[in-house]
Formats: C-alpha cells, structure tokens, sequence
C-alpha cells in the first residue's frame, strides 16, 4: 500500500491505496465522494471527469497513487455554499440538460473549465470541446443550451 | 476492471527513472497512462513494476537547441503541444495535429513520447513527426542514442525500445512551410481511418522547391509516401496531374482491415483527402 496525499475540493486526504487502484475508485471508495461517476471504465464517456489544477482529466484513467500533490475539484466541490447552486448547476437546471443524470457530473465538470477558459463559444465549438463526453438520454441538445446559458451567466458576473 | 498487481515507483529525476528500469526486470514506464491503463485494464500488459516518469520536470521543457532545433521533452502533453508558442512558431504542423488528437480531457494528460512509443499505427503524430523528420532521443543508464522516427517505429505497437531504455525528448528540425495535415475518423475522438500530413514550399518561380508527404491508419506502421514526394519536386505547381501520380503511387498499399473500415475502404478515402489536400498546397493556399 502506498499513501497518497492530495487536495479535494480545498479539504486535504490522507488515505491508503493499492497502486493498482483507480483514481476514480479513489475518490468513490476510499473518499467516499460519490458525485463524480464512472461509465465505460475505457477513457471514452468523460462521466468520472474531474478538474486536476483546474483541467478537465478523466479518472479512469489514472491510478490513485499518481495523484501525489494533486490539486482536484470533483462536481461537490462546485456548490459555493451549503444549499446554494453554481451557475453550472442552476443552468443545467433551467434548461433541462439531464434526464437520468449518469453523465451530469462530468458534464458540469467540463462546463466549469471551458465557461472561464475560452471566449464565447458558439454551439459548434461547445459540441467540439464536448465530444469526450456520452449522453444516452439528452441528444445533447439542451446540454449545449446550458453551457451557453452558463457561459453567459459566468460573464455577466464578470461586468 | 482492476489491472494485475505491480509495484510502484515514482522517479524523481532521469537517472532515477532509468536506474529503476535498469534494476527491475518486467518494468514499464507510464507517462500520460492514456493508451497503457486499458492495456493494464484488459491485462494485455502484466508489468511486475510501473515507473512513474510525470513528476520529472526536466522531462516537461520545450526548448530551441542552439542550430534552431525544436526539443520537445518526453512528457510535454497533448494540451502543452497546442499552447506552446514556441511550438507554434517553429512547427505549426505539430500543433494543428495535437488539436484532432482524442478529447479535451485526454489531451490533457496524454504525453508525445507516450504516444510515440505506443506506435498505434492510427497515432495522429507519426505521420507529422515522419514527415517533418523528426527524431528521438533514446537513454538507458550508461547508453544514449538518437534516431529518426521513422526508423524508430516497427510496426503495429511496436519500436526498437530495448529493456531499460526510455525516450527522453523528441527533436523536430523547424518547419514554416505550408502544411495541410488532416485525419478522417467517423466520430472526432476515434482513431483515424486514414490520416495525412503533408509539407509542400514552392519557390518563386511556382515550382515546387520541396514535398514531405506522410500517411497513417493505412498499413502496420505510418510511413512517408515518397514517390509522390518526387513526382512532384521541381515540377511547375501549376501543371502536375495529380491523379495520374497518386493512383499509381498508392496502389501497392495494403491497408489495415478492422472494424473501422476495410482495406479498399481506407484506400479510397486515402486517395481523396491526398488529392485535395495537396491539390491545396499546389495552388499555394494557406492553412
Ligand atoms: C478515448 C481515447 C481516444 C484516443 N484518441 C486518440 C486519437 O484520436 N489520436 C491519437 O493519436 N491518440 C489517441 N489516443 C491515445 C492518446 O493520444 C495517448 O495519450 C497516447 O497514445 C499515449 O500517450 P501517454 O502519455 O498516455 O502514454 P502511456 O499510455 O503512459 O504509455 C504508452 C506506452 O508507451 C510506453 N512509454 C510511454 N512513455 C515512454 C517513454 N518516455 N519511454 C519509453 N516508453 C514509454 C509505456 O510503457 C506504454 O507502453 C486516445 C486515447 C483514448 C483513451
Ligand atoms: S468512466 Fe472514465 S471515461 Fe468513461
Ligand atoms: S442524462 Fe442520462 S446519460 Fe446523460
């Protein structure tokens, strides 16, 4: 066993791993942070993503034991205070952008980093930044409407 | 899926990294871990011990060697490749292919000496590397040794890596020519059915002064297409019958035949992107 140290949502963890341990398992069941999810288990889904000093990774991806040092915010960590949604989130909400929700954390995940990390988007670009993320239910449609929605939310804060 | 147990070591510097592969039999190195953590997955790889090279920061530089020469460290990912300015003014070929590589997320951690030892024979960065005439830097404890890309890679997964060696830095010769480079896959992220990167300069007097043409997805390993390169160099740009070379020219091909797409397949698309790309760089269009 190995002991890895790292940064969750702002909250040092001091926890035991296995190196053959996914990150992904890390956080899930050693942490027991049960926000960020995990699909395909390949690199395809993008439902375990989570940001590693602020850049969208897949947890899958990585074993447990790389994490040493690491800086990372999972979908908890995006409330700014207790009961209180983040922009990603209250605009997930209002445009309806999730039906069964399995691909939600890894969605909101990627709308953090793209919203503050790049000029305003068009549809096309968000449908391009996004292809490392399935939904099976949504036909995308309304996650694009949100991270647009998002992006101007985060602006306006901005002015 | 839970890979196989293995031991693991995280290296600090070179020498360590070198010295653990030199001292433990059945060792691998991980960079970015984007290809080797479903190989470890699936148990297609069983190592005894992974060394861990991403927190040696040596291995992250990108410099101009004094004759203009790009260095490019072993574990500069895919995001730093599409960033770096020095990148992007000596090579922009190099970044424009590091955009159509897999996803925003995988870009981030995936590394290009990772996906050079990989040698996928679909990798979107053998094509540009070969073309440019790129080379690696190969180390062991006591041996240091350089080679061309081209030479480097052998076939489907496979290089002229020997145990204990590891790549530490890919040196690219500066490249400001007209580039195309491109890949056809059905979905952005996957794999390429084929793949093309091309350099074309032309002199002033609208002949063509050089033409460096690479192709992947297409056979074992990527590899350059080199006599369309010299049907084509010192002819006047205007007037080359660009059909009549590259029908010949890729007919002996032998495409790969998997669940992407058969052999004639990827031959046909081959043909098309090279008929457009460098039809395109003949008429001396820009990027
Ligand atoms: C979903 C998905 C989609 C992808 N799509 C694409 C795509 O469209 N185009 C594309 O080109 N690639 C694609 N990839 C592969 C990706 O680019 C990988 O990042 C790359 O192939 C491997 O780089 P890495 O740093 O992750 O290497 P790793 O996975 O860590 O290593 C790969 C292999 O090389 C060895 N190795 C690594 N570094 C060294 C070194 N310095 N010295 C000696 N040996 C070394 C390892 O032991 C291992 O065997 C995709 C991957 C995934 C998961
Ligand atoms: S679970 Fe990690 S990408 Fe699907
Ligand atoms: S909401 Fe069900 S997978 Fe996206």
């Amino acid at each position: 066993m190995v002991t890895v140290n790292l940064k969750i949502n702002g909250k040092q963890y001091s926890e035991e791993a296995e190196p053959r341990l996914l990150l992904v398992h890390f956080i899930r069941d050693a942490l027991k942070l049960k926000g960020t999810h995990i699909g395909c288990d390949t690199g395809h889904c993008g439902a375990c993503t989570i940001l590693w000093d602020g850049k969208p990774v897949k947890s899958c991806q990585i074993l447990a034991v790389q994490a040493e040092g690491a800086n990372i915010m999972t979908v908890e960590g995006l409330e700014p205070e207790d009961g209180k949604l983040s922009i990603e989130q209250e605009s997930f909400r209002e445009n309806f952008a999730q039906q069964c929700g399995y691909c939600t954390p890894g969605f909101l995940m990627m709308t953090r980093y793209l919203i503050r990390n790049n000029e305003e988007m068009t549809r096309e670009e968000i449908r391009e930044k996004l292809h490392g993320n399935y939904c099976m239910c949504t036909g995308y449609q309304q996650i694009v409407d949100a991270v647009q929605d998002a992006q101007r939310k985060y602006f306006a804060t901005k002015k | 899926m839970y890979p196989k147990s293995f031991e693991y070591l995280r290296a600090k510097s070179v020498d360590q990294a070198l010295q653990y592969l030199k001292d433990n039999e059945g060792s691998r190195v991980i960079a970015g871990g984007q290809s080797l953590l479903p190989m470890l997955k699936s148990r297609l790889y069983q190592p005894t011990v992974l060394v861990d090279i991403n927190f040696i920061p040596e291995l992250r530089e990108v410099k101009l060697g004094s004759n203009g020469d790009l260095r490019i460290g072993a574990m500069v990912t895919h995001y730093d490749v599409i960033e770096n300015s020095t990148i992007r003014e000596n090579a922009p070929i190099l970044s424009s292919t590091a955009e159509n590589i897999a996803d925003v997320q995988i870009r981030n951690r995936g590394t290009i000496g990772g996906s050079i030892c990989e040698a996928d024979p679909s990798a979107d960065y053998l094509p540009t590397l070969m073309a440019l005439d790129a080379r690696v830097v190969l180390k062991t404890t006591d041996s240091s040794r350089e080679m061309k890309v081209e030479d480097f890679i052998q076939g489907p997964f496979e290089t002229l890596a020997e145990d204990g060696e590891m790549l530490v830095e890919v040196i690219v010769p500066p490249s400001k020519a007209n580039y195309r480079v491109e890949k056809y896959a059905r979905r952005k992220a996957d794999f390429a059915i084929a793949s093309v990167a091309a350099i074309v300069s032309l002199s002033k007097d609208g002949k063509v002064a050089d033409a460096r043409i690479a192709t992947g997805a297409q056979q074992d390993k990527p590899h350059r297409l080199r006599e369309i390169e010299s049907a084509l160099k010192g002819k006047a740009s205007k007037s080359v019958n660009l059909e009549a070379i590259i029908g010949p020219a890729t007919e002996e091909l032998e495409p790969l035949d998997d669940l992407h797409g058969g052999p004639e397949y990827r031959k046909h698309v081959l043909r098309g992107m090279l008929s457009r790309m460098l039809g395109d760089l003949l008429s001396g269009k820009e990027a």
